[in-house]
C-alpha cells in the first residue's frame, strides 16, 4: 500500500535519459581526426526542466518542480587511420528535483563506444562532399536505476546505433551537414518483476522501443579556421513503447519523441595550440513523455599527435 | 578510393543487429503452466460451510435433463462435433483458459487493479478532483483503485467464487450427471479430465461470478469483461469438456451468487470510506486532540483528504471489529524512541544498499502496480497450480487470503486514522525518501498488514512453504523502511496485528468443512 499509494508523488516520475543523444555529439559531427591524433574533451552539461509531456500533454509537477541533471563527460576520439576514429565517453551524471521529497542519483551512466568512418570525400565544385558513417553502442556501467523516473541516470539498456552523416562545406568554410540514425535497444533490466504499460507484464525485462534521430546543422569555420559555430535542429523518434498515462510516473518504454534547435561553437586559440574550448546550448522545442529540458554544455578540448605525421591542430575536411 | 574500408563493419553491425533482435521474445503477460489433473476432487465439497450465502442449497438452480435423455444426447452430439477440429482461436482459448479458468480471473483481477490503480492529477488551481462512481468515464476516471479499494475487490471476486463453488459442487453430486466426457467417451476433449460429475460447469460459474463481480468493480471495463467470459464458457465447450446445458446452469448460478455479494457490498460501508473534507478534517482534529499530532499529505499541491479515512468502518469478514487487533499505538513524535526509529531511518537511506534498494522496489507494489494484495494473490495463485489444486480448494485458498487481506486493509487504515501519524517526510524535516509517499497517515504499515495477515492464511493451506512465506512477508515489510515511508514501528506493529487478523480468519477456515 503504501506505495501504492505513493500516489502522488509518483506522478512525477518520467525518465528523460538519452544515451546517444544528449551526449554524442562527436559521433554526429563532420570532423575525422588523422591517424595518430588523439582527441580528449571533457564536457559539463547543465540540463534543467520544469515541464514535460506526460504523453502528449504539456504539464508541471509540483512534486518535482525543476529538475536537475548535470553530466561530466569525459569523451577521447582517435585516428586510427585517417579516415577510421574511434570514439569512446562516459558519463557522470546527478539528478535532482527542486520539489517533492525523492531522493536524487549520481553515478556513471553509459559506455559509449563508437566507430567512425568516412565513407566519401571529394570536392565538388568549390568545396568538399563527405559521408560519414558511424557504428556505435552504449552499455551500462554501474547498477543504476533505470526505472526511477525523472531521476533515472539512463535507459539502463544496450543501444546499438548505426548512422550515416553526409556533409557539404565550401572552401571558404561554410557548411551544411545532415545526420540520421537508427538506435536498437536490447532489454533493460529492472527491480520488480510486475509492471503495467499498456498491459501488464511478469518480468523484470523491459522491451525497450528502437528509435530514430537526425538533424540539421549549418556551421560556419570562421577566423582561420580558429572558431567554429553551428546551429542545429535534430530530435528523436521512439518505435513503440507507450505514453505516460495521467499522473502516472514515468517509465523506462515510454514512447520519447523531441525536437530540438541548439547552438555549437568550438574555438581553437591560435596562441594555445591543440587546445579548444566547446560552448554549446540546446532547447528541446516539442517533446512527447520527456522533459523540456534547456541545457547549457561547457568543456575543453586537447589534441595532439601519438604517433604519424597529423597535424596539431584540428582536422577539417 | 578507400570508400569500402567501412562495408564490412558496416554489414557486421546489421548481423549483430538482427542477431539482436532475434533474442526479443516476448515478455509474459501472464502466469504460463500447464492444465492439469486435480490432485483431489473434494467430492464433500458441497457440505462445506460458505461465508455469505446461508448453505450450499439457498441458491436454486433447475434440473439438468436426464443422462439418458434424447436432450442430453442431442448435446453431446453437438458437442462432439464443436470439439472435433478447432481453429487456432480456439485452440488458444481452450490453452489459455485451461478449463476452470479461476487463475486466469485471478489475473485479470489484478490487471483491473494496476491499470485504475493510477491517483487523480490536480486541477489548475491546485483542488483535486475525485472519481465519481455514477460517472465513472469522467476524469479521474472510477475507480481509483488504491489498496483498500483493490483489496475490497479481490476479497468479494475471491469470496464469491468460494461461495459459488460450493453451491456448484453441491448440485453437482445432487444431480450427478456425468461430465460430457465421460459420457460419450468418443468427444475429443482437448484438456485433462476429471471424474466431476458435469452439471454445473464450475469453469461456467467461476466466468458467471468473475463478469459479475468485476464488471460491478471496474464498470468501465464491462465489455472487455464480458467478452473475455464469453470466450471462457465457449472454450468449454471447444475443449469438449461441458455441454452447453452445463454452462447455461452454471453461467445462472454463478450470476446468482454474483448478486448476493453484490448486494453486501452495497451496503459494507465502502460508500462513505472517502470522505469529503469536513469529515476528514473533524478526524484529523479528534486525533490532534486526543494525541496532540496529526498526519498533514505532504504534496504539492496537498491533497486535502487522504485516501478513505473512514475504510475502518467497512464491514469485516472474518475478524470481529477493529479494536481487537488495534495495535499498541506508536511513540509521540521527538521522544527517545521517535528519535531512535529516525536515526535508524536516516542512517538506512544514506547508506543503502543495492540489496535493499531492491528490495524496496520489488515489493514496492504502488500506483499502476496491481498492490500488495495483488502480489500475495500471484503467490495463491503459484502455490494452488503447485499443488494442483481442485478450482473448489483453489478458490478456498483465494477466498480466506483475500478476505484476511480486506479485513487487514480495513484495520490498518483504522490504526492509521486512529493514530493519524505523521510520514517520515513530515516529521524529520530535510528527509528524502527512494519511494513516494503514500497519501495516507503513516501508523501502521500497509504492506505489514496485507503481507502478514496473506502469509499466516498461506502459511496455514501450504505448510511446506510456510517458511518461504513468512519471508516474503518480513521483507515486504522491510521494504517500506528501505523505501524510507515508514519507521521501524510502523513495520513491527503492522506485522503483529496482521498476524492477529490472520489468525481470526484461520479460525473461520478451521470449522468451514474444507480441512
Amino acid at each position: 500500500m503504501k506505495n501504492i499509494l505513493h500516489i502522488s508523488i509518483l506522478a512525477y516520475l518520467l525518465a528523460l535519459t538519452l544515451p546517444d543523444e544528449v551526449l554524442a555529439q562527436t559521433p554526429s559531427d563532420g570532423l575525422m581526426m588523422d591517424r595518430g591524433q588523439i582527441c580528449f574533451a571533457a564536457l559539463y552539461t547543465h540540463d534543467t526542466w520544469d515541464e514535460y509531456w506526460e504523453g502528449t500533454l504539456k504539464r508541471t509537477n509540483g512534486n518535482i518542480g525543476t529538475l536537475t541533471r548535470q553530466t561530466v563527460m569525459p569523451m577521447f576520439a582517435f585516428g586510427l587511420t585517417d579516415r577510421l576514429n574511434v570514439i569512446a565517453s562516459l558519463p557522470w551524471v546527478r539528478t535532482q528535483a527542486s520539489g517533492g521529497q525523492m531522493r536524487g542519483v549520481s553515478g556513471f551512466q553509459d559506455i559509449g563506444l563508437w566507430v567512425k568512418g568516412t565513407a566519401y570525400n571529394n570536392t565538388l565544385g568549390s568545396g568538399t562532399l563527405s559521408l560519414f558513417g558511424v557504428l556505435g553502442m552504449t552499455l551500462p556501467t554501474s547498477d543504476y536505476l533505470e526505472d526511477y523516473a525523472p531521476f533515472s541516470l539512463g535507459l539502463g539498456c544496450p543501444d546499438f546505433s548505426i548512422r550515416a552523416t553526409p556533409q557539404y562545406q565550401l572552401d571558404m568554410g561554410l557548411y551544411v551537414r545532415g545526420t540520421a540514425a537508427y538506435m536498437i535497444r536490447g532489454n533493460a533490466t529492472i527491480e520488480r518483476d510486475y509492471y503495467y504499460t499498456t498491459h501488464g507484464v511478469y518480468s523484470d525485462q523491459v522491451d525497450m522501443p528502437n528509435a530514430m534521430s537526425y538533424g540539421a546543422t549549418l556551421g560556419y569555420w570562421l577566423f582561420d579556421y580558429t572558431l567554429q559555430v553551428e546551429a542545429s535542429y535534430d530530435g528523436l523518434n521512439s518505435y513503440g513503447g507507450h505514453d505516460i498515462r495521467r499522473q502516472d510516473a514515468g517509465f523506462p518504454s515510454n514512447k520519447m519523441d523531441f525536437t530540438r534547435a541548439g547552438l555549437f561553437m568550438h574555438y581553437f586559440p591560435s596562441f594555445f595550440p591543440g587546445f579548444g574550448i566547446v560552448g554549446q546550448y540546446n532547447q528541446i522545442l516539442t517533446g512527447r513523455n520527456v522533459g523540456q529540458s534547456t541545457a547549457f554544455t561547457a568543456g575543453i578540448t586537447y589534441q595532439f599527435g601519438l604517433w604519424g605525421a597529423g597535424e596539431t591542430v584540428n582536422t577539417v575536411n | 578510393m578507400k570508400k569500402i574500408t567501412i562495408l564490412p563493419a558496416i554489414l557486421l553491425a546489421f548481423a549483430t543487429i538482427l542477431l539482436f533482435q532475434a533474442c526479443d521474445e516476448d515478455l509474459p503477460t501472464n502466469y504460463s503452466f500447464d492444465p492439469y489433473e486435480f490432485s483431489s476432487l473434494d467430492e464433500n465439497g458441497g457440505q462445506w460451510v460458505p461465508n455469505l450465502l446461508t448453505s450450499s442449497s439457498q441458491i436454486g438452480i433447475p434440473a439438468p435433463t436426464d443422462a439418458g435423455s434424447a436432450e442430453f444426447q442431442a448435446e453431446l452430439a453437438a458437442l462432439k462435433t464443436l470439439s472435433a477440429q478447432l481453429t487456432g482461436e480456439q485452440q488458444a482459448a481452450v490453452d489459455y483458459w485451461g478449463g476452470d479458468g479461476l487463475i486466469r480471473w485471478n489475473e485479470i483481477a489484478r490487471e483491473l487493479s494496476a491499470k485504475y490503480n493510477l491517483a487523480p492529477a490536480p486541477n489548475a488551481d491546485g483542488s483535486y478532483p475525485a472519481p465519481d462512481p455514477a460517472n465513472p468515464a469522467n476524469y479521474p476516471l472510477f475507480p481509483f483503485a488504491h489498496p483498500p479499494y483493490s483489496a475490497r475487490a479481490f476479497a468479494y471476486w475471491a469470496a464469491a467464487q468460494y461461495d459459488a463453488l460450493i453451491t456448484t459442487w453441491h448440485y453437482k453430486y445432487q444431480f450427478n450427471r456425468p461430465a460430457a466426457f465421460n459420457a460419450d467417451g468418443s468427444i475429443k476433449t482437448h484438456l485433462p479430465l476429471n471424474d466431476l460429475p458435469g452439471y454445473p460447469s464450475e469453469g461456467a460459474v467461476i466466468a458467471a461470478v468473475s463478469k459479475d463481480i468485476l464488471s460491478a468493480m471496474y464498470p468501465l471495463e464491462k465489455d472487455y469483461i464480458a467478452q473475455k467470459a464469453t470466450e471462457h464458457q465457449n472454450s468449454l465447450m471447444w475443449a469438449g469438456m461441458s455441454v452447453a446445458s452445463d454452462i447455461t446452469g452454471g453461467d445462472s448460478l454463478g450470476r446468482a451468487v454474483g448478486k448476493v455479494f453484490r448486494m453486501r457490498a452495497a451496503s459494507d460501508g465502502m460508500k462513505f470510506a472517502q470522505t469529503p473534507k469536513p469529515v476528514s478534517d473533524s478526524i484529523r482534529d479528534d486525533a490532534q486532540a486526543r494525541l496532540g499530532w496529526h498526519w498533514v499529505n505532504q504534496e504539492t499541491p496537498p491533497r486535502p483528504v487522504g485516501i478513505t479515512p473512514l475504510y475502518s468502518k467497512v464491514k469485516l469478514w472474518c475478524v470481529p471489529n477493529v479494536e481487537s487487533v488495534r495495535p499498541v499505538g506508536p511513540p509521540a513524535p521527538n521522544s527517545p524512541d521517535f528519535q531512535t526509529a529516525a536515526n535508524e531511518l536516516n542512517d538506512v537511506l544514506d547508506n543503502l544498499t543495492n540489496d535493499q534498494r531492491k528490495i524496496a522496489n520489488f515489493w514496492s507494489d504502488g500506483l499502476g502496480t496491481y498492490t500488495p494484495p495483488g502480489h500475495w494473490n500471484r503467490f495463491a495463485c503459484e502455490s494452488i497450480v503447485k499443488n494442483r489444486y481442485n478450482p473448489l480448494r483453489a478458490a478456498r485458498v483465494l477466498a480466506y487470503l483475500n478476505m484476511a487481506m480486506q479485513d487487514a486493509g480495513i484495520a490498518c487504515w483504522d490504526a492509521k486514522y486512529y493514530f493519524h501519524y505523521p510520514r517520515p517526510i513530515q516529521a524529520m524535516p530535510g528527509f528524502k525518501t527512494i519511494l513516494g509517499t503514500p497519501n495516507f497517515p503513516s501508523y501502521t504499515s500497509g504492506h505489514s498488514m496485507f503481507s502478514a495477515a496473506g502469509a499466516e492464511v498461506l502459511s496455514y493451506i501450504f505448510p511446506a512453504d510456510a517458511a518461504t512465506f513468512q519471508n516474503y512477508s518480513e521483507e515486504a515489510a522491510l521494504s517500506r523502511l528501505y523505501g524510507g515511508i515508514h519507521y521501524r514501528f510502523d513495520i513491527a506493529d503492522g506485522n503483529t496485528s496482521g498476524k492477529a487478523v490472520g489468525q481470526y480468519t484461520i479460525d473461520r477456515m478451521k470449522v468451514d468443512g474444507g480441512e
